[in-house]
């Protein structure tokens, strides 16, 4: 009897089959499997209106408030169906981050911005707090442009620094999941630069979903790249073969820039 | 050619009309502000009106008018706050909210002189308060509620819903979003619609006439027991204000000097809503301020 030993594959961390979802009558996705690894950047492309940001924020549950929203099948996450109706969004959410379009820093102090969540989250300890921001920073290589001036507000910061601050806010409550909705739009080239580098240097760590209409940058820091189309996957590889050589003749297409 | 004519002709016209209003508005305050500021004394600010006599002042209308503003805001702003946040934040878009808001919007057109008389069948007699600070103080809260709700509603309305995305997107429940995100953010515009909010209550006379009364009793300074009957604190007892003082004056005075009690009084409410107008605008701009920059 020979028993398989399971190879080193990397470990699935949502299992997505049979997802449907819904605006009221209107199909946003339409019957897609997905399976996302763990510790990978898995970029989700397509034209405006294709689904991917729809797909995104299921996985937290960002849309449940949106009026006639629906979602059925299965996001399956750690044996847990993702979108069952008892599930706990605020723990979800502990557990998957978001960072979105436009970076949204609280209005208040640097130093504050990571400080709230975690309070929130229950950590008191002043000494706890004052480290945390420092590693957070640190983390998204914040530290070094703000360490004099944590008390100055957010807004003083440029739009790429308030990204990475976002993002540091984002991790400060150890999630395990970064969900990244075209994070760096709305940014300038350097900003951008910035940004791809950090991910590249956080999927270590977290499982990096990242929704974004720029070819190039799916292409430098993705793993795999999955083309949505009018609610449906229609491929999803490997990123460099999704670019040198896709199956589909819609994902040719796209890339070619002949639609979208 | 033509086109530029109509864009230049438009302009004409709408600068013509904001200079008219400004005209008005000017005319009107300079003209109440001449006749009232040669009656208005430390004297007249300190010193009790008087009945009969020539000189009296307007001291203890003064003090009501604030006190009951006071209440009003104690009473208001809770509710006005609670309204809003329901409003914004829990009410769902059906038939229940579309009647909640045509009530709210009724309630803030009805004639303040119809609250008047709703304050005096309900507080006054109904529940028995009397004339009294309290019943004042009541009624005003019925006037001014609608506003404080739609004032507290489109603040929270108005924060940006990236905003809240991010609080809920942290793990922090609807509550804490709304506690800790959204109302630190529309602050400065719900303090603004307060102290703008102040202004109307301060002013407001028909409302009173038969809810807060047109006597006081002869109030003493020295007495700060909330419950003796010639404390300015205590809230049973009837307190005419400035506003109604100034109508009363007027319309039944038997004063000689009824003329200059009414245009100071007039002078001290027209500064009293302009303090309120513009600090409600500094304060705004200065806490936006130190929000958004360095």
């Amino acid at each position: 009897m020979v028993t398989v030993a399971l190879p080193e594959t990397i470990e699935t961390a949502f299992d997505v089959q049979g997802l449907n979802i819904f605006y009221g009558a209107k199909q946003a996705i339409n019957d897609i499997d997905l399976s996302i690894k763990k510790h990978e950047i898995t970029a989700l492309i397509g034209p405006s209106g294709c689904g991917k940001s729809t797909f995104l924020r299921s996985i937290n549950r960002m849309n449940d408030d949106v009026p006639g929203f629906r979602a059925e099948g299965l996001i399956q996450y750690d044996d847990i169906n993702l979108l069952t109706d008892n599930i706990d969004t605020v723990a979800l959410r502990k557990e998957i981050g978001m960072v979105f379009q436009n970076p949204n820093p609280f209005p208040k102090s640097i130093a504050k911005n990571i400080t709230q969540p975690l309070k929130e989250h229950g950590i008191r300890s002043k000494r706890k707090l004052t480290e945390q921001v420092e590693t957070n920073l640190r983390r998204v290589g914040l530290w070094d442009e703000v360490r004099d001036r944590l008390d100055t507000s957010a807004y003083s910061l440029s739009g790429g620094q308030q990204q990475r601050l976002c993002i540091a806010r984002a991790l400060c409550i150890h999630p395990e999941v970064l969900l990244l909705d075209e994070p760096a739009s709305a940014l300038d080239p350097i900003a951008t630069a910035k940004i791809e580098d950090l991910l590249l240097h956080l999927k270590d760590h977290y499982t990096i979903i990242l929704v974004t209409h720029n070819l190039q940058q799916a292409a430098r820091v993705a793993d795999s790249t999955a083309f949505f189309y009018q609610g449906e996957v229609v491929e999803h590889t490997d990123t460099e073969q999704f670019f040198s050589n896709p199956k589909e003749k819609r994902s040719e297409d796209y890339i070619s820039g002949r639609f979208g | 050619m033509n086109r530029k004519l109509t864009d230049k002709l438009a302009t004409l016209i709408f600068t013509l009309f904001a200079a008219v209003i400004v005209l008005v508005l000017a005319a009107l305050l300079s003209y109440v502000l001449y006749l009232g500021i040669q009656q208005v004394s430390w004297d007249f600010l300190t010193s009790k009106s008087s009945n009969f006599r020539a000189g009296g002042g307007i001291q203890d209308q003064l003090f009501n008018s604030f006190y009951i503003l006071l209440w009003t805001m104690i009473f208001t702003i809770p509710l006005g706050l609670a309204g809003g946040i329901y409003m914004a934040e829990y009410a769902e878009d059906n038939k229940l909210t579309a009647i909640i808001r045509v009530c709210i919007e009724t309630l803030a057109s009805l004639p303040s002189i119809v609250l008047g008389m709703f304050g005096l069948l309900v507080f006054v007699n109904t529940f028995d308060i009397g004339y009294s600070v309290l019943s004042g103080a009541l009624t005003l809260t019925i006037f001014n509620m609608p506003i404080m709700i739609r004032t507290c509603e489109n603040a929270i309305r108005s924060v940006s819903p990236q905003q809240k995305e991010a609080g809920l997107a942290l793990g922090y429940t609807h509550w804490r979003t709304i506690t800790t995100v959204l109302l630190p953010s529309a602050f400065p515009s719900i303090l603004t619609g307060i102290i703008l909010s102040c202004g109307l209550v301060f002013g407001e006379a028909a409302a009173l006439l038969y809810s807060a009364g047109m006597t006081t009793p002869n109030l003493d300074f020295g007495n700060w027991n909330p419950f003796a009957e010639t404390s300015p604190l205590n809230i049973m007892r009837p307190a005419e204000t400035l506003s109604v003082h100034v109508w009363k004056v007027n319309s039944e005075g038997i004063i000689p000097d009824i003329r200059d009690v009414a245009d100071g009084g007039a002078a001290v409410l027209v500064t009293a809503n302009l303090i309120f107008n513009i600090s409600a605008r500094l304060l705004g701009s200065w806490i936006h301020r130190k929000l958004t920059s360095k």
